[in-house]
């Protein structure tokens, strides 16, 4: 049966593809720019509407500014951001939603031992703010924005925030595929290619248990940031193949040999769970 | 199964043996980030091999791949999200899948109509050293205010990683440059987006040991 699908599902791809090359008028998902349509419609991977005639990818500037300026662990500080237009720099005020929210922050440590998934608030002037957010202990966080200005492609963009102190000694990450237990759920995972080679395409399966009460959170089946071990890449994604069923596959091409370490977000009875696996990846031989 | 192979037989006749499953193209997406990033040294007559066309990138598409995904290419250097340039030369992630996506999807051509103009210039930008420059090397603390525009490797040790930092009198912690296995390729100068006022008695963290960094002032 699975395979029966994964065929059917291929030539439709085919098809689809093939097809496409010969029309003007396409409709691109925003997040998954392989994914297009002669319709309007949405994204069958994230859920995100299409869009007809995406403009060409260009990257926005985001400033990240913090009250108070200068750090310290366990303190409580503001984070603000403001986007702006990468021709003349002026001020970007309106944005699109991008699953459900018109802001994504993720926010990661050192030593990988703090991940925050939230939503800054928008705020009158045009820029996002988040109140109270506490970084733990010294050391480098990398932070995420996740936005869709109007007009323009969605924005993925990285910020750093260093907090004073001795750093956390160097992370050295080792396999962890073993099931977790989260908030209301069972996280089981498994990778095919069993050993992930870095430059091609790796499938993570996670099976969820119990399945009952499993619903989209943020209009996906399932949220993903991976890490490396060095916070270099980070990758927001979405699943691959997901039915609401207790099987849900993401499909990520890991950049570079390394250690990286993958959080998952599954929402079930209106429970968001959090889990996260660390995975070995390898040179291609 | 006869249906299927009909079906998969005309499918593939145009791009002989590869098997697309792919709807980005060269001609509609990855000309583009070739133009934007690639073409001042990939160019016919360039510094490199040209990319300029469907038929002279094809045959290097799983090299392409690579090479941006290890950040070898383009020759920028500068992590992403530490310090932001307004030169920056670096592919953005989303440019990064789209070209993973065309070479695991069978390297497309597209529609002739679809291509891009190409770049106006194809000359790389140059630079000068000029006056007023600070050379820093070890941990570093300005015994004046500042203004950084940017940040030059003069002299850096082969494959160091290193991340250069301001320490400013109020704690506060600024990143300035992430280098990554640095090669010689990477000494060219590193211009913020916006210049960064330093006053008197910041200190530059992060110089390893045997290399010298040039501080660029706004002009």
């Amino acid at each position: 049966m699975r395979r029966r699908s994964f065929v059917s599902s291929s030539l439709t791809t085919l098809i689809f593809a093939r097809k496409l090359w010969s029309q003007d008028q396409v409709w691109v998902c925003p997040m998954d720019p392989d994914v297009r349509s002669s319709v309007a419609g949405v994204c069958p991977r994230c859920g995100m509407k299409l869009a007809a005639n995406l403009p060409e990818a260009t990257e926005y500037h985001m400033d990240l500014s913090t009250l108070p300026r200068a750090l310290e662990p366990g303190q409580p500080i503001q984070l603000t951001f403001a986007i702006h237009d990468p021709w003349k720099g002026r001020p970007v005020t309106n944005f699109q939603l991008v699953h459900e929210k018109l802001f994504h922050m993720f926010v990661v440590s050192q030593d990988l031992e703090f991940f925050l998934h939230n939503h800054p608030v928008f705020q009158p002037d045009g820029s996002f703010r988040y109140d109270n957010l506490t970084l733990p202990k010294a050391g480098m966080y990398r932070v995420l924005g996740d936005f869709y200005p109007d007009g323009a492609t969605p924005q993925l963009i990285a910020k750093t925030m260093i907090v004073p102190g001795t750093p956390p000694a160097p992370v050295h990450l080792s396999r962890d595929y073993s099931p977790k237990d989260a908030t209301n759920m069972q996280v089981e995972f498994r990778t095919d290619p069993p050993q992930a080679i870095a430059g091609l395409k790796t499938q993570l399966h996670f099976t969820i248990k119990p399945a009952d009460g499993f619903e989209k959170y943020l209009g996906a089946w399932g949220h993903m940031l991976a890490a490396s071990e060095d916070l270099i890449d980070l990758i927001h994604t979405h699943p691959f193949i997901a039915d609401g069923g207790p099987n849900v596959q993401f499909n990520l091409t890991f950049p570079r040999p390394g250690n990286y370490r993958v959080w998952v977000q599954f929402q079930r009875a209106g429970v968001v769970n959090t889990a996260h696996f660390d995975i070995p990846v390898q040179e291609l031989q | 199964m006869t249906r299927c192979l009909l079906l998969l037989t005309a499918c593939f006749a145009a791009q002989a043996h590869d098997i697309i499953t792919t709807s980005i193209t060269f001609s509609r997406d990855i000309a583009r980030i070739v133009n934007n990033h690639c073409a001042s040294c990939h160019h016919p007559g360039g510094m490199a091999f040209s990319l300029m066309t469907y038929a002279d990138a094809r045959p290097w598409a799983v090299a392409i791949k690579e090479e941006i995904l290890r950040r070898r290419m383009p020759p920028w250097g500068a992590i992403k999200g530490f310090g932001e340039f307004r030169n920056d030369q670096a592919l953005t992630p989303e440019e990064m899948e789209r070209i993973v996506s065309w070479t695991d999807g069978g390297v497309p051509e597209g529609e002739p109509k679809d291509m891009p103009e190409p770049p106006k210039s194809l000359e790389p930008e140059t630079f000068r050293h000029g006056k007023g420059e600070l050379s820093a090397t070890g941990e570093f603390a300005l015994t004046r205010a500042f203004v950084l525009d940017g940040l030059w490797p003069e002299k850096v040790p082969e494959k160091g990683s290193f991340q250069i930092t301001a320490q400013l009198p109020d704690g506060t912690i600024q990143p300035l440059l992430w280098l990554q296995d640095y090669k010689a390729q990477f000494g060219h100068p590193f211009l913020f987006q916006t210049p960064v006022n330093l006053p008197a008695r910041t200190v530059i963290r992060g110089i390893p040991p045997g290399a010298k960094i040039a501080l660029l002032p706004k002009k």
